[in-house]
């Protein structure tokens, strides 16, 4: 009886220390996030004042309205979804596609494949911005989100990921596939990518963010109005000399609850552990 | 065995396709330019980076639209963060906008690099006149003795200072009669340690700082044939410290590292500094302000042995490889019009080049005495331009930054800085 | 006979073989073939040019050796080196470490766990200006949040962002809380790859949470970690964008890294060629230290 309420107590105790933890940290994590949103309601001079105000004097809302106003906003949704969507879905098969290669597949040459693979992330990337703006300017792809789109498809992080994620499966499954006669595409396809999903999902969330906020290249590639996405389209607010933070502010929020809301949807995916039909265990 | 190898290129062939395919559908809207053109009316591209001076470039183009109806002018807008990484992207590229912003500094590297219009070439058909602007801002934009870009404004420098704590503290407002003596006396009294009010912080920047306080001081950058720093003359000396002395000896100025925390500008936007050197561009700026609206003027520089300061303004240029050149020209010929100054000066964002176009802009902001900063221009030379030489970029912010520091004095600093600028001058002639 | 039937199985194998092989190749293509134009292609080149002295816009003449000459007599590089050198071995253990730690507890099944996650993940979606424009308010020497929070409890702060003794350890706080987030979720992606099967093993068995944690856990998210740490190193290693926002004038000799003076010299100092010889040491350099990750991996990383 002792112990039954001891582990009761346990129970209730343990999800205490876990919310007490990760209640700091969130502390931690929004403090800045709210300094951002605080700022896109004050009046342009309150955010340089000194001492520092932290409460606008009086909410101003109407810097949601005036950059809705100030830029295409609908467009630059537009743009963003449609450059996010293709870059993160071909960019999960392609990188998926490699990783399970170079995880399982022991073909001749594999792991200097992909050490080159590798090695791409290993130089300042500022070194492909004009190469990429040649190569874009020859194929006539400059001020199309063609251009924006393709140099996001091929990704090194999301591919070493997806790597990491398939050398940790279990190997059963693929042998009887294997022995059964599926070719190495079908085990990927049909057994593996199942398997893989919390890599997958991991991948995605990282992929649409990265391509959500895509900067410099969005920007050095292409230069019309129509063809910008949000990131781009928010810089135009900088001035040389003189900012109105409070409306950028109000233009960044504008520009990423969609990835707020996206990832709040993705990570729900992340319930339960595999299961592996009862091979393992 | 074969149906395999088969069905492996097919797998292959497809992905290449899904791949080159892909987006296809996205490029329909691309040759919007090229059918205009097609039609008989041409389309320039605008390139520039103040998203402040947008509305006022706006109008210039409705009306040369207006003027030409054949011509359409487009504006790319970069922030300027960016501007000359993707400038140079473009050139590299060979696809500059046709016509676009340039400051001194960049201007040698795309003159030498034949990327940028000769307007020489096209004088006989425009109605550009030199003479109608600053000669200091037709230099800095002339290379190898050919005029590359008009000047579209410029940037004067003059002393801001706050009204308010000039009447709080009973000290009578900066004047045409005040030398560097005075002005330290007056920032000695107005500076309120308890309070956190400065009198008058010395920034680090040449345009802003040391540049004006050495011609000031009658000193100058480099000699005439540009092969020898003037860095070490006492002048210059002078003209630095008058600076650093702000900092170290009167204690008027926050130190280096609190301005780099704080910029002085919004100290000054706050109320917390009573006098500030800095330009013409903070008009709009602190006119909008809040608190600065109607608590600050501007009044001349103090003088030392002369009263003057560096100018610096922006110009227009042309791409050397554009597609129509003869277009571009009548723009740049527009953008340097009385017409289009009046327009900037309206806007009251930026001091126009042109002479004469600059009533409008003194009337922009009536509680200013924006006169003092035409005046200033009016005395102003031009920023210093050394020799063609990447071995001397970056020198001087580390070498005279030990000045402000107090790591060293500012004579040692000087010195040494003049030192490493005769070195690179000498070791790539 | 008994030799004749080895040899068909040998040829019957090998035939197997070429064919899962050409299945790898052709499932390693359409990803190398993009990145030979993409990426590759620039890599090469930028190795080619750092045997070049550049001269604006694209021309370039060979000069052997010259670069890398002087890049060894190149002071700066030093220090750069030196400072980067720094960030790493602050800002990777205690990502690796902080971020593991949130992916445990993020992954854990308690109520409102979504929110927390979601909280978490914030900071990765805030533009780079406006994490580096409030953060340079809350570290403001003067006027900053933090001093202000210090003063409360009788301590006085210091100028965060401009003292050459606090610089870098601001820097990498910054760094380090703008990337948790995002390396929890892959932690978590990590933990919700293990068989729960596993857990109920153990729990039979009596294991509690803490046993559970470093028996099955810790060994099996292991390739995850071995990812996670090499991507921060190779990230740290290229800082670069946070300085540039958050650090000025002052303290900037004290934080200057190697791919600060890689940027100074292509974009600002336009030299090209140099440039390029410093990203080649660069690429050196994180090349050796992967390798040397991917060596050690054995001892340490359980595949399977």
């Amino acid at each position: 009886m002792t112990t039954v309420t001891h582990a009761k107590q346990k129970r209730r105790f343990q999800p205490m220390i876990i919310h007490i933890v990760l209640m700091v940290g969130s502390f931690l994590m929004v403090v800045p996030v709210l300094w951002s949103l605080l700022t896109s309601l004050k009046a342009p001079d309150e955010v340089t004042r000194i001492p520092i105000t932290i409460l606008p004097g009086q909410p101003h809302w109407d810097n949601f309205q005036k950059v809705a106003d100030l830029l295409p906003f609908m467009t630059f949704y537009w743009n963003t979804i449609v450059t996010t969507l293709v870059k993160v879905l071909f960019g999960l098969l392609f990188s998926s596609l490699a990783a399970y290669a170079f995880a399982r597949i022991h073909f001749p040459g594999r792991t200097l494949l992909f050490l080159l693979v590798l090695s791409v992330m290993m130089v300042p990337g500022q070194v492909f911005l004009i190469p990429q703006y040649l190569l874009m300017k020859d194929l006539g792809w400059l001020n199309s989100l063609k251009a924006i789109t393709v140099t996001g498809m091929f990704s090194a992080y999301s591919t070493f990921l997806l790597r990491q994620f398939f050398l940790g499966l279990p190997s059963e499954l693929e042998e009887s596939a294997r022995i059964d006669g599926c070719n190495p595409f079908r085990i990927y396809w049909n057994i593996m990518l199942p398997l893989a999903k919390p890599g997958l999902i991991s991948v995605a969330i990282i992929s649409t963010l990265w391509s959500w906020n895509d900067f410099l290249w969005p920007l050095v590639v292409n230069d019309s109005m129509d063809k910008m996405t949000l990131a781009v389209g928010l810089a135009s607010l900088q001035g040389q000399f003189t900012t109105n933070y409070p409306v950028l502010m109000a233009g960044m929020l504008l520009a990423v609850w969609p990835m707020i809301l996206i990832f709040f949807l993705l990570q729900k995916q992340f319930i339960e552990g595999i299961t592996l039909g009862g091979l393992k265990g | 065995m074969n149906k395999n190898y088969a069905s492996i290129l097919i797998f292959t062939v497809m992905l290449t396709l899904l791949l080159s395919g892909c987006g296809a559908g996205n490029s329909a809207s691309d040759s919007s330019n090229e059918s205009e053109s097609a039609s008989g009316n041409v389309t320039l591209t605008y390139g520039l980076w103040d998203q402040v001076q947008q509305p006022a470039m706006e109008k210039i183009i409705a009306k040369f639209e207006e003027q030409h109806p054949d011509i359409h002018v487009e504006i790319k807008l970069t922030p300027w963060n960016e501007y000359w990484t993707k400038l140079e992207t473009a050139a590299t590229g060979g696809n500059l906008p046709d016509v676009f912003w340039i400051n001194g500094a960049s201007l040698p590297k795309y003159a030498s690099n034949n990327q940028l219009l000769n307007l020489d070439d096209y004088a006989k058909d425009t109605s550009l006149d030199f003479g109608n602007y600053p000669q200091g801002l037709v230099d800095i934009y002339t290379y190898d003795g050919k005029h590359y870009g008009v000047p579209k404004d410029m940037d004067a420098i003059g002393l801001w200072y706050n009204k308010s704590l000039f009447d709080q503290a009973g000290i009578p407002y900066p004047d045409e009669t005040w030398d560097w003596n005075k002005a330290v006396e007056a920032a000695q009294k107005l500076t309120d340690p308890a309070n956190g009010i400065w009198g008058l912080p010395a920034q680090f920047q040449g345009q802003t700082g040391y540049y004006n306080t050495i011609l000031e001081a009658g000193g100058g950058f480099y000699t005439d044939d540009g092969k020898k720093s003037l860095y070490d003359s006492p002048e210059s000396i002078r003209g630095l410290q008058l600076q650093t002395d702000l900092i170290h000896k009167y204690k008027v100025s926050p130190t280096l590292a609190q301005m780099t925390d704080t910029s002085p500008k919004d100290l000054f936007r706050s109320g917390k500094v009573a006098m500030l050197i800095d330009g013409s561009w903070n008009v709009k700026d602190f006119a909008t302000n809040e608190y600065t609206k109607n608590n600050v003027d501007v009044a001349l520089l103090p003088k030392d042995k002369l009263r003057t300061s560096v100018i610096h303004g922006l110009a227009n240029v042309g791409a050397a490889n554009t597609k129509h050149p003869k277009e571009v020209i009548e723009f740049l010929d527009f953008l340097g019009s009385k017409e289009s100054a009046d327009i900037q000066g309206e806007d009251g964002t930026a001091l126009p080049a042109f002479h004469g176009g600059q009533e409008l802009w003194l009337k922009s902001v009536p509680q200013f005495h924006l006169q003092n900063l035409l005046d200033m221009a009016n005395a102003a030379k031009a920023l210093p331009r050394g020799p063609q030489n990447a071995k001397l970029d970056g020198l001087e912010e580390e070498y005279l930054k030990s000045a402000y520091t107090g790591e060293s004095t500012p004579e040692e600093a000087a010195k040494a800085y003049a030192k490493a600028v005769n070195e690179a001058i000498a070791s790539n002639p | 006979m008994n030799a004749k039937q080895p040899s068909s199985i040998n040829a019957k194998r090998s035939k197997l073989k070429r064919r899962e092989y050409g299945w790898g190749y052709a499932m390693v293509f359409p990803l190398l073939f993009g990145m030979s134009a993409l990426f590759i292609w620039p890599v090469l080149r930028t190795i080619y040019l750092s045997f070049t002295e550049w001269s604006d816009f694209g021309n370039y003449h060979w000069t052997g050796l010259s670069n890398y000459i002087r890049l060894l007599r190149d002071t700066a590089v030093y220090h750069s080196l030196l400072h980067t050198l720094q960030y790493v071995i602050i800002y990777v253990p205690a990502i690796v470490i902080l971020s593991t730690l949130a992916g445990v507890l993020l992954s854990s099944k308690v109520r409102g766990i979504s929110v927390y996650r979601t909280i978490f993940f914030l900071p990765s979606v805030l533009m780079p200006a406006a994490i580096a424009m409030s953060w340079k308010w809350i570290l403001n020497g003067d006027y900053g949040l933090l001093n202000a929070g210090l003063k409360l409890l009788s301590i006085h702060g210091v100028s965060w962002l401009t003292d050459s003794r606090t610089v870098l350890i601001a820097v990498v706080g910054v760094a380090v809380w703008g990337a948790v987030g995002l390396q929890a979720v892959i932690i978590i992606s990590g933990i919700k790859g293990i068989s729960p099967m596993l857990y109920e093993a153990a729990s039979i068995e009596g294991a509690g949470r803490v046993s559970q944690f470093f028996r099955i856990t810790l060994p099996l998210i292991t390739p995850t970690l071995f990812f996670v740490s090499v991507t921060s190193l190779i990230g740290a290693m290229q800082v670069f964008d946070l300085i540039y926002m958050m650090v000025g004038t002052v303290a900037i000799d004290h934080v200057n890294t190697v791919v600060y003076l890689f940027y100074q010299q292509a974009f600002i100092k336009n030299d090209k060629g140099y440039a390029s010889s410093i990203a080649v040491l660069l690429f050196i350099m994180i090349l050796i230290v992967t390798a040397l990750q991917f060596k050690l991996q054995k001892r340490w990383v359980h595949y399977d």
